[in-house]
């Protein structure tokens, strides 16, 4: 190779990895919130991001609506479709072994894409909004993944505070740390099992919503975001919340600067392959998974 | 009399054809202190999950305060005045001691933390209050547990194995803690090993089998029984 790497290509891959880690980070958190409290992977946690983007995209499309405005509704609607898919199919299968929720929510996901193919064709669609870029010397930041990365970092933090804060948010930690105790200490768990569901679904949402204005829209589009945020948390330790965060901005980081060195068929495998060695070198994640 | 503050008639629960619970009856009056005591596998902890609606039970009846709790889920049990301590120690250990009592409480959060501080000073960890319970002694973690219970205010509590891992100076603690519940009218069934203990604190004790109630009363009578001589130390 006889590509020439200066700072400021470095500088750039660094800054274009964190913009991306924030938003990774953020889809990621749900799935984590979902496997910490219930033991569940969520193997349909990007379709509901697909469905999150076409949200953000019918939104705009009939409404004219910013899809920056869009979010909260966005969310919403997520949440709502979350809640439902735990309270009529996800239930069924908390307490069941791993194999019986992996093929149920692996179910789900095909269920919903070709679901979405019906419904919205397998047209790509994209958001004309936000384009080009800012600069800063001799960095560029594209607008789009700017505001993403600062929306998705607000949301992230919110969903900390929600979680470190509110009583609710204790008791959905209380519940990831011990369901019976949580039980018979008077916890509804069902109640904070739709929750978790739902939050985590409205995660993926603005997760779509954001991405709906930076990659085109389409049913199969959700799929990667699946295996990517299982990546991060598997990075960060599953079942540790705060390792969401640094799993994220790692996979940027290490999808961004794989860019420089290899080819974009190439840089594609990176995180796979990063997924195969913390598997092997460290499997409990970085920062170490749950304790109990 | 008195309406027994929690009524078990023919409470059976069996697992994969062993009946680890066999048709125990048994009831409390308010206001006293209970022993539920038994060798190793005699069903004593099969009988608090059945109670506290972790296990459903396979037959019989749980009446509280007169009403059907059996079939109810266990936070709504807790909910109706029915708290419990685990015979393992079960806190949250990645939330801190206040956030492991705060969890379990509704209403006024302010109000329901001045009482976790409140409770927290009275089993003298008001020093760890932001400390994860997780970081805590064994011997802190039930106490955590213990006040936990009674931030509920719960009018039964179910303690399993309180005495357990314990040093003598917190166990003095908590069993004086356990009288002074008493005389607030409080009612307490207690799983215990440690016979000094049941026999010093208990007013009434019942003893379980191979999951059936063989023996009921005072703690003197008890201890001469020979159905529960022979149940301990055999024939």
């Amino acid at each position: 190779m006889n590509v020439v790497i200066t700072p400021a290509m470095l500088g750039q891959v660094v800054v274009s990895g964190i913009l991306a880690g924030a938003l990774y980070a953020m889809v990621a958190l749900g799935l984590a919130l979902i496997f910490g409290v219930m033991r569940v992977i969520n193997i349909a946690h990007g379709p509901l991001l697909m469905l999150g983007a076409y949200t953000t995209f019918f939104l705009y499309q009939a409404l004219g609506l910013n899809p920056y405005h869009s979010v909260p509704i966005t969310m919403l609607v997520l949440f709502a479709l979350g809640a439902l898919l735990q309270r009529t199919l996800v239930f069924r299968v908390v307490d069941a072994p791993e194999l019986s929720s992996l093929l149920l929510t692996f179910g789900i996901s095909i269920a919903l894409v070709n679901l979405a193919q019906l419904a919205f064709t397998s047209n790509l669609r994209a958001i004309e909004y936000a384009t080009g870029s800012y600069t800063l010397g001799p960095l560029a930041f594209s607008k789009s993944r700017l505001i993403a990365f600062a929306v998705a970092a607000a949301l992230t933090g919110l969903a900390f505070l929600f979680l470190q804060r509110t009583r609710l948010g204790k008791a959905i930690r209380a519940t990831s740390q011990s369901r019976e105790v949580a039980m018979v200490c008077g916890v509804d768990v069902r109640r904070i099992h739709l929750i978790t569901f739902g939050v985590a679904a409205a995660l993926a949402g603005a997760g779509g919503a954001l991405v709906s204005v930076i990659v085109a829209i389409q049913p199969e589009m959700g799929q990667i975001w699946t295996f990517k945020s299982f990546l991060v948390i598997v990075l960060g330790g599953a079942g540790n919340y705060p390792g969401a965060l640094l799993g994220g901005v790692l996979l940027g980081l290490v999808e961004q600067i794989a860019s420089l060195f290899l080819t974009t068929q190439l840089s594609e495998a990176v995180a796979y392959i990063l997924l195969v060695v913390i598997l092997l070198v460290r499997p409990t994640g970085l920062l170490g998974g749950r304790q109990t | 009399m008195t309406r027994p503050l929690l009524e078990i008639e023919g409470l059976s629960k069996s697992f994969g054809g062993v009946a680890a619970v066999d048709r125990v009856s048994l009831a409390l009056e308010p206001g006293r202190i209970y022993g539920l005591i038994g060798p190793n596998g005699s069903g004593k902890t099969t009988l608090f999950h059945c109670v506290t609606g972790v296990e459903r039970r396979d037959a019989g009846r749980v009446r509280f305060n007169g009403e059907r709790i059996d079939g109810l889920e266990p936070h709504a049990i807790a909910r109706r005045g029915i708290g419990r301590t685990f015979q393992i120690i079960r806190v949250f250990p990645e939330l801190t001691a206040l956030e492991n009592l705060l969890v379990v409480t509704r209403g006024s959060l302010a109000g329901a933390e001045a009482r976790a501080r409140e409770l927290l000073r009275f089993v003298k960890l008001d020093g760890l209050v932001h400390e994860y319970a997780g970081n805590l002694s064994y011997g802190q973690q039930r106490l955590v547990e213990f006040v936990r219970v009674l931030m509920r205010d719960p009018s039964l509590i179910l303690l399993d194995e309180p005495a357990a891992g314990v040093n003598r100076t917190l166990l003095n603690d908590l069993l004086e803690a356990v009288r002074r519940l008493r005389d607030d009218g409080k009612t307490i069934l207690l799983v215990e090993h440690d016979m000094k203990v049941v026999m010093g604190l208990c007013e009434t004790v019942f003893v379980l089998d191979h999951g059936e109630k063989i023996a009921e009363g005072p703690p003197g009578v008890i201890q001469a029984d020979e159905r529960v001589i022979e149940a301990y130390f055999g024939r």
